[in-house]
Parts: C-alpha cells; structure tokens; sequence
C-alpha cells in the first residue's frame, strides 16, 4: 500500500523533529558568536578551545573515562556471566533473578538515585568512587545482558559439548571455542554499556559528590546558566557516539559475514 | 543418546550457575534491592513506629495534588504525540524502498543513542526567544512578539515527545513488516477500498504491538526526570523533580522516599500491562 501524501508529509516532518536537535547542534559548536544565534554569524573554533583550556571540563572528561572504563569492564564481566550462567545452566527462581539484574533499566532512574542517594549515605558510600562505579555497573549491566542473551542463545550448545567430548576442560572450550565466536558480540555489549556509562547523569548527580563527570558538569550549567561551550561539548559527545556505535556495528557485521 | 549425555552434562555442571551468577546477584542485591528496601522502609516510617504518616501528608499537601496533576497531564500530552506520530513514521518506514528503510531507520536509531541531555539541550537553541521558531515567526510578519516555547508544559512535551519517539517507532517498525501483505492483495481482490483495508484488516493485526509501545512510551515519560528539569526550568516540575527537591533543597528524606515509592508502584503496574501486551504480539502470529 502506497501512503498517501498527508501520510508522507507527517512521516518525513517528524523524522526531520527526531533529528532537529542532533543537526541543530553541530553547526552551533563552530560558531563565533556568543549568543546563542542561529545560523551562526561566522565560523570559529572558540568554543573547543574553551573546552580544552577549561580545566573543570577536561577533569570531568577525565573522570568519566575512568569511571566509564571500569563500570564498563566490570559490567563486561558480571553481565556476560550472568548471562552465560542464566542461558546454559538449569536455576531455581530464574526468571526472578532476571528480573531483578533487569529491574534497573526498567525503573525510572530518579527513583534508583534516591535509593542509592539515601542507601549510599547511610554507608558513607556517597561521593564515593567505590560508590560510583557500583552504580554505574548495575544501571549498565542490563544492556550487556541484552546484547550477550541473544548472542549465548543462538550460539550452537552442541559445538560446547562436542569440545568436552573430546576431552577439553571447561576453561578450554571457554577459551578456544566459545570467546573467539563471541568476542563481536562482547565487544558490542561493552562500547553500549560504555556510552551508556559515560551519558548516565540522574544516577551521577544525586550520588557523585564532588566528583564531576561531563554529563553531571553539563546539566548542572543547562540548569544555572548556559555557555556555549556547552555545544562543543555536545557535539563532541554526539560525534564519540557515533563513531563507537560505528565501529560496533562494523565489527558484528564483519563476523557475520565470516561465519 | 545424544539427550541422554545432553542431560548429564547439564546436571554435572549445575552447581556451576552459582559461580556464574553469584557476583552480579552480590552486586545487585547490595547495590540495588537494599537501596529500594531502604527507601520503602523510609516511607512507611514516621516518629512512631510504621505507619502512612508520609502517603498521608503528600495527598493533603496541595503542591502534590498539582504536581501529580502536571506528571499527568504532561505524559498524556506526551503519549498522544508520539503515539501518532510514531504510527505514521513507522507505517511510512515500512513502505519505502530498501536503501530508504535503512537511511530512515537509521536517523531514528541515531538520535536514540545520543545523550538526552544534548538532545534537550538542543530545544533551548531552537524554542528560545531568539531560537530559530521565533525568529522565523517573526521574520514571517506572524508574531510580533517572540512566543515563549519554554519553561511551560509545551517546551517540556516538545523535548520528551521527542527523546521517546524511537521507543515506540522502532518496536512497531518491527511489527509492521511482519504484517504478511497477501492479506490486504485478498482483501483489495474482494473489492475493499484503501480505507477500508488499512483499518479492517492492516491495523488490527498492529494494535497490539502498538498498545505495547504506547505502554512504554507512558512508562519512561511518567518518571523523566532531566526534561523537565531543562526545559521546564523548573515551572513544570513533574513527580520526578520534587523527588530531587525533598532530599537537595528541603531534606525530607521520608517525602522522597514515599514519591519514589508511588512512582515505584505506577510504573510496576503499568509494566505488568506491557507484558502480558508484549506476550500476546507474539501469540497471534
């Protein structure tokens, strides 16, 4: 059925809505003027080396890669066990379990920040790195085990139990069978759980304490006031998601083809 | 014989489900159900003893009744937004040639892994007073002066309609192709109109994946908590921001807690609808 053309018209302006803000953006950050005019009056570099020159800005980068890197590894690991762990082996109370490593992503985040927030305090894990990373982990692991649940599911059972027939240990068939087939899908799992670690900013901002992350930085001047900077900054943080999601996507794609 | 050792190898290995799944379920348990135990024991208490003290004073306090009243209003106008919008985009996805799919497909999954806070941002440029509507309205000769986008219940539907707007599009995407097109080629042969096609026999056989993005849509905006913040500056709070204001600005742990609770709750029921929607998409097929 051909849509028609007041079918067509709305399709295609809100498909314009939908990417509005991401091509708004962009051509703002080169812009010379400090206001926020647009189109910008002229082109200049100023705001990136107001970002670079900026050591509040540059430390909060510095403290979300760290804090991204480790969440994001961490999350690698526990969220790929758990997975493998809930898709090959028999367990009491299963879908309880699931559930409960899901119930993360499916809360409204305000409500996990508070509970940390009034948990974290009571422990003095607040404004915590230990604390941090926690959180982050466990708001980061439920896309990791998206991504390795489908990928352990379609993975053939039978190529495992052919390795331990023929005498491998299960760290054996772990290492020469099974993580070399899914080293994409890891891969995927862990630049998605890494840009979502480096984004998250509820979470970040009720327990951070002093630590300031790019996200926590960023709300808080949307909140009081707005520098242009901050177009830099955005365009900055559009431009690694692309590329990261570019390069996760190219990767699983090549292993499909190979296999 | 081969299920036989199947079996056996799955019984030698089960006690290895503890090793796999006990460090995430520590993690978990400590970092996350503690947490939300804590803030359900913090909303049942008051001086003496448990009680619903705290569910009491929100109800009566009038703030609540037109903050709830905001969060309402705020995710219904959101809802009805993208709910046809996203109908029509996706519908029109489902239509187009290969390459077109995949280029529009693409520019809703892109704007969805961008952070929200940049795609908020965006809208102070666009709405401001000085942004592009207005300027463009202006120079029009249609206003003369600038109309105020935001801190209202506009700005905020604008920025939230569009960050779940992919939510929905992309699930019925999915449901949308599947619908099997020698259906309507038998209805068109019987003689039915366009009309008559699309609403008799195309979507009906869409509403239940439909109904199930609708849920979800309903299920994020109801807890958003960074739109409204942004572009309501705070003159649209929703449940969401006096959660923030009882633990930054009046600490009122106990009042926090008993919001978070509520939303806890709303969100657990309409989650519940979404599933049994979720699972039945896949039953009629």
């Amino acid at each position: 059925m051909t849509p028609n053309y007041a079918v067509r018209t709305v399709a295609i302006v809100t498909l314009g809505f939908l990417i509005l803000p991401v091509i708004i953006v962009i051509p703002m950050s080169f812009s010379s003027a400090s206001s926020m005019s647009f189109p910008p009056p002229g082109l200049s570099l100023r705001w990136y080396s107001s970002f670079f020159g900026s050591s509040v800005w540059v430390s909060a980068t510095i403290t979300s890669a760290v804090l991204a890197l480790i969440s994001s590894t961490l999350g690698l690991l526990l969220g790929s066990m758990a997975s493998y762990g809930l898709c090959r082996r028999r367990i009491m109370q299963r879908g309880i379990i699931e559930s409960n490593f899901m119930a993360p992503m499916i809360l409204p985040t305000i409500i996990t920040a508070v509970a940390l927030y009034i948990a974290f305090a009571k422990i003095g894990l607040l404004g915590t790195l230990i604390g941090l990373v926690m959180a982050h982990t466990i708001l980061l692991v439920p896309y990791v085990m998206v991504v390795m649940n489908v990928a352990f599911r379609s993975f053939d059972l039978r190529q495992e139990q052919v390795s331990w027939t023929m005498g491998a240990s299960w760290y054996t068939t772990m290492r020469r069978v099974v993580l070399p087939q899914l080293g994409p899908n890891l891969f995927a799992a862990w630049v998605f759980a890494f840009v979502h670690s480096f984004d998250e900013v509820v979470v970040t901002s009720f327990i951070a304490g002093t630590y300031n992350t790019v996200p926590k930085q960023m709300f808080s001047e949307l909140i009081l006031e707005i520098s242009p900077t901050i177009t830099a900054v955005a365009t900055l943080l559009i431009a690694f998601t692309v590329a990261s999601l570019a390069g996760a996507t190219l990767i699983m794609k090549r292993s499909v083809q190979t296999v | 014989m081969a299920t036989v050792s199947h079996t056996q190898t799955y019984r030698r290995k089960s006690w290895g489900a503890v090793f796999f799944i006990l460090p995430l379920l520590i993690l978990v348990v400590i970092g996350f159900d503690i947490p939300i135990v804590t803030i359900f024991n913090y909303s049942i208490s008051s001086a003496d003893g448990y009680s619903l003290d705290n569910f009491y004073e929100l109800v009566t306090t009038p703030v609540f009744a037109k903050v709830a009243l905001n969060t309402l209003r705020i995710t219904v106008m959101t809802t009805v937004i993208v709910a046809i919008a996203g109908y029509i985009l996706a519908y029109w996805i489902s239509t187009l040639p290969k390459t077109g799919r995949m280029i529009a497909l693409a520019l809703v999954v892109l704007p969805f892994w961008i952070s929200v806070l940049v795609r908020t941002y965006a809208w102070i440029v666009v709405l401001g007073n000085a942004g592009i509507v207005n300027k463009t309205l202006q120079s029009l000769g249609l206003t003369a002066a600038p109309i105020s986008f935001l801190y209202n219940d506009l700005g905020v539907t604008i920025g939230m309609a569009n960050i779940q707007l992919p939510l929905l599009v992309l699930p019925l995407y999915a449901a949308l192709i599947r619908v099997d097109q020698r259906h309507m080629q038998a209805a068109a042969s019987l003689g039915a109109s366009k009309r008559v096609i699309f609403w008799r026999v195309f979507f009906p056989q869409t509403l239940k994946a439909y109904l199930a993005g609708i849920m979800l849509v309903t299920i994020v905006s109801i807890g958003f908590y960074i739109t409204p913040a942004i572009l309501g500056g705070g003159r649209v709070p929703m449940m969401s921001n006096v959660i923030e204001t009882y633990i930054n600005t009046v600490p009122r742990w106990e009042l926090a807690s008993a919001i978070a609770v509520i939303l806890l709750f709303v969100t657990l029921g309409l989650f519940a609808i979404y599933r049994r929607l979720e699972n039945r998409t896949g039953d009629e097929l």
